[in-house]
């Protein structure tokens, strides 16, 4: 593999003076061909300025970017080998189906015939064949966003950049066109740059993720990464349901971390490559809902108080109360023969090896 | 009820009818029967029934014999003088108006009211004035001239007043609002990521403004072009003060005829022409405009 693209300290400062807004800092990052790689972060943390900057739409205020290892700086969108799908299509809306797919090629200069050969190779690509002659205005939102995506394809470019396609689209056909987008990748080989707030999304499509945190990247990783060792508590929080625990350390050695849990003694906890921990130190832990399950009193990790049990289909969360009083969700698959326990039970909890992790705070 | 219901709905439209019947339809209607009747001897008509109007607007009669028909060059050169400056007119504005609305429209939101502001300005003015503005900037002794005499540029006066540039230069200037803000009607809606998704495909500036600007801002050009051309064609003030006696206008001829010439069925004839000229130009412009954006929908 070889970087596509590669960002090294870049910021993008907007406004001057008092009024300056920082939307990036100091972002370093390499994407590798034919990765899908994911930026994901709320709403406003930078996510779309980043990919603008890909694009040639905003220049960094400092830093540089790199595109299959050609600096292109100064290049306007139309001189980068980079296409993008925009977060609402931005069809032509006076062209048909045909000519919006076709566009890029024409501006390319293409010969007529090659450009009506991709355009059709496109359409079979998309499945929008029967399409060909409607104008955007006389198409669904899936149907766009299927234009869209095979008109920036459609010249080919290294990189395909994605700004939150699927997020005007209903639960049911986002579902369908998230596999669409991923065989699209692995057909076409093209790197895509996918911009999502959708953490599910980005577990699910991805080779790899940057989570993003007010125009910061605060983790990078491939999605087994981020959901089992989130490198902080934002990370964490963001990623999956989790608990988020205070406990104090109970000791701390060169074979791990002890954390003291209140009413249940000491458990061993994962820790974070070098984080220096005192004893008596209050730190933040966290589990995975699912990384605990429930157990006999006398084997138990972890006693807890069940206030409330909410079903969710294919499980249930159990809401409950540690012995200090910390809140703690526990999520437990739901099976036939299983008889669910009822609020004010005293229950028993154990935990997966590694299933506690303290965290950066 | 439901009669009632309908009784009160025509009562609450008949406003708009009486103003539609009387101020619209009623003087054209007296136009029209006019250009039909007998001029009178001291201005106005007699009631005898003639079509002699109309032919004069087309033809005329030999002086010394009045068998010998021709066609009535004067007239007819008047009618293509008035529609060919009133396209140039309207090219021109669309030429200036273009850049101008892309100016404002292109500012931030919060000072585009000002920039249109500067727009309305000249609407403050008496157009009689404005226009003898333009007459003192550009007659032999002008503003213009002396200028450019003084910068040594020139060495006589350049004769522009009076000249078909002169007519050209007040109606621009005049209707060059009307274009401007449909036009920046028309940007202010337009989605400026289409642009940014045609220089993302490739498009350069100029393919981007051609393939992609342009189109989108068509309405606002044919809403520009309808408001140009159909008062330049019917203007009176300009080519009367910039073009003198000797450069006419329909306007002008039809005002001679009410005036001097004291021939008013000729006039409500040139009246009537000018308002089928118009109306041809509209639907044979609208008529190529759907053409082309329309096609099957469904
Ligand atoms: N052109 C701009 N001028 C000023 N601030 C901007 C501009 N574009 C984006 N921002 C700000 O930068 C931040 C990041 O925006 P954006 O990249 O669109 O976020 P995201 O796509 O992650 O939701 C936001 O707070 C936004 O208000
Ligand atoms: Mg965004």
């Amino acid at each position: 593999m070889s970087a596509e693209i590669e960002i090294s300290g870049l910021s993008k400062v907007f406004g001057q003076g008092a009024g300056a807004f920082h939307a990036l800092s100091g972002i370093y990052l390499t994407i590798e061909t034919g990765e899908f790689f994911t930026l994901l972060g709320p709403s406003g943390c930078g996510k779309t300025t980043l990919l603008r900057m890909i694009a040639g739409f905003e220049q960094p205020t400092a830093g540089t970017l790199r595109i299959n290892g050609e600096e292109v700086a100064g290049k306007g969108p139309n001189a980068r080998p980079v296409n993008t799908v925009f977060q609402n299509y931005a069809l032509f809306p006076h062209m048909s189906v045909r000519d919006n797919i076709g566009f890029g090629l024409k501006m390319l200069g293409r010969p007529r015939a090659e450009v009506a050969a991709t355009v059709d190779e496109m359409l079979r690509l998309v499945r929008m064949e029967a399409m060909a002659t409607r104008k955007p205005s006389e198409l669904s939102g899936g149907q766009q966003q299927r234009v869209a995506l095979a008109r920036a394809l459609a010249p080919r470019p290294r990189v395909l950049l994605l700004d939150e396609p699927l997020s005007a689209l209903d639960l049911k056909l986002r579902k369908e066109m998230q596999s669409e987008l991923k065989r699209l990748q692995v057909e076409t080989g093209i790197t895509f740059v996918f911009v999502t707030h959708d953490q599910e999304e980005a577990l699910t499509m991805s080779d790899r993720i940057a989570v993003m945190n007010a125009g910061r990247i605060l983790q990078l990783g491939t999605p087994h990464e981020i959901y089992n060792t989130p490198s902080d508590r934002f990370v964490a929080g963001f990623i999956g349901d989790t608990n988020v625990l205070s406990l104090a350390v109970a000791s701390s050695g060169v074979d791990g971390v002890t954390l003291a849990v209140p009413g249940a003694g000491t458990l061993p906890a994962a820790s974070l490559d070098g984080l220096t921990l005192l004893v008596g130190q209050t730190v933040t832990a966290v589990v995975r809902p699912e990384q605990a399950r429930l157990c006999p009193l006398a084997e138990a990790d972890l006693t807890a108080t069940l206030e409330q049990t909410v079903f969710f289909g294919t499980d249930t969360h159990l809401h409950l109360r540690l012995a200090d009083g910390q809140g703690f969700i526990l999520r437990r698959q739901n099976a036939a023969d299983e008889v669910d326990p009822a609020p004010g039970d005293r229950l028993g909890l154990r935990l997966a090896r590694g299933a506690l992790r303290v965290l950066r705070d | 009820m439901h009669s009632t219901r309908h009784g009160w709905k025509w009562l609450l439209s008949a406003p708009a009818l009486v103003v539609l019947v009387l101020a619209a339809s009623g003087p054209l209607l007296i136009v029209l029967v006019y250009s039909f009747l007998t001029p009178g001897n001291m201005g106005g008509v007699a009631w005898v029934p003639t079509g002699e109007a109309w032919f004069r607007v087309f033809f005329k009669r030999d002086l010394f014999e009045p068998d010998v028909i021709t066609w009535n060059d004067a007239n007819l050169m008047v009618l293509w003088r008035s529609v060919w400056l009133s396209l140039q007119t309207t090219v021109i504005c669309a030429v200036l108006g273009f850049p101008t609305a892309w100016f404002i429209a292109t500012r931030p939101p919060t000072n585009r009211p000002f920039w249109l502001f500067l727009i309305t300005i000249p609407f403050w003015t008496n157009i009689l004035i404005r226009t003898f503005a333009i007459q003192e900037m550009i007659r032999n002794n002008g503003t213009l001239n002396t200028l450019l005499d003084w910068l040594g540029l020139i060495s006589a006066p350049l004769d522009l007043l009076f000249t078909d540039f002169a007519i050209l230069l007040g109606m621009a200037y005049v209707f060059l609002p009307l274009m401007v803000l449909p036009l920046y009607a028309a940007m202010e809606k337009l989605d400026f990521r289409l642009v940014e998704a045609a220089y993302d495909l490739y498009a350069s500036r100029r393919r981007a403004l051609w393939h992609v600007i342009l189109p989108m801002v068509k309405p606002g050009f044919i809403a520009g072009s309808i408001l140009v051309f159909i008062p330049a064609i019917g203007s009176y003030v300009t080519p009367r003060v910039l073009g003198g006696g000797r450069t006419m206008m329909l306007g002008n001829l039809i005002a001679l005829q009410f005036g001097q010439g004291r021939n008013w069925p000729l006039g409500a004839a040139l009246s009537v022409m000018l308002l089928v000229i118009v109306t041809a130009a509209l639907v044979l412009y609208l008529r190529t405009v759907s053409k082309e954006s329309g096609g099957p929908r469904g």
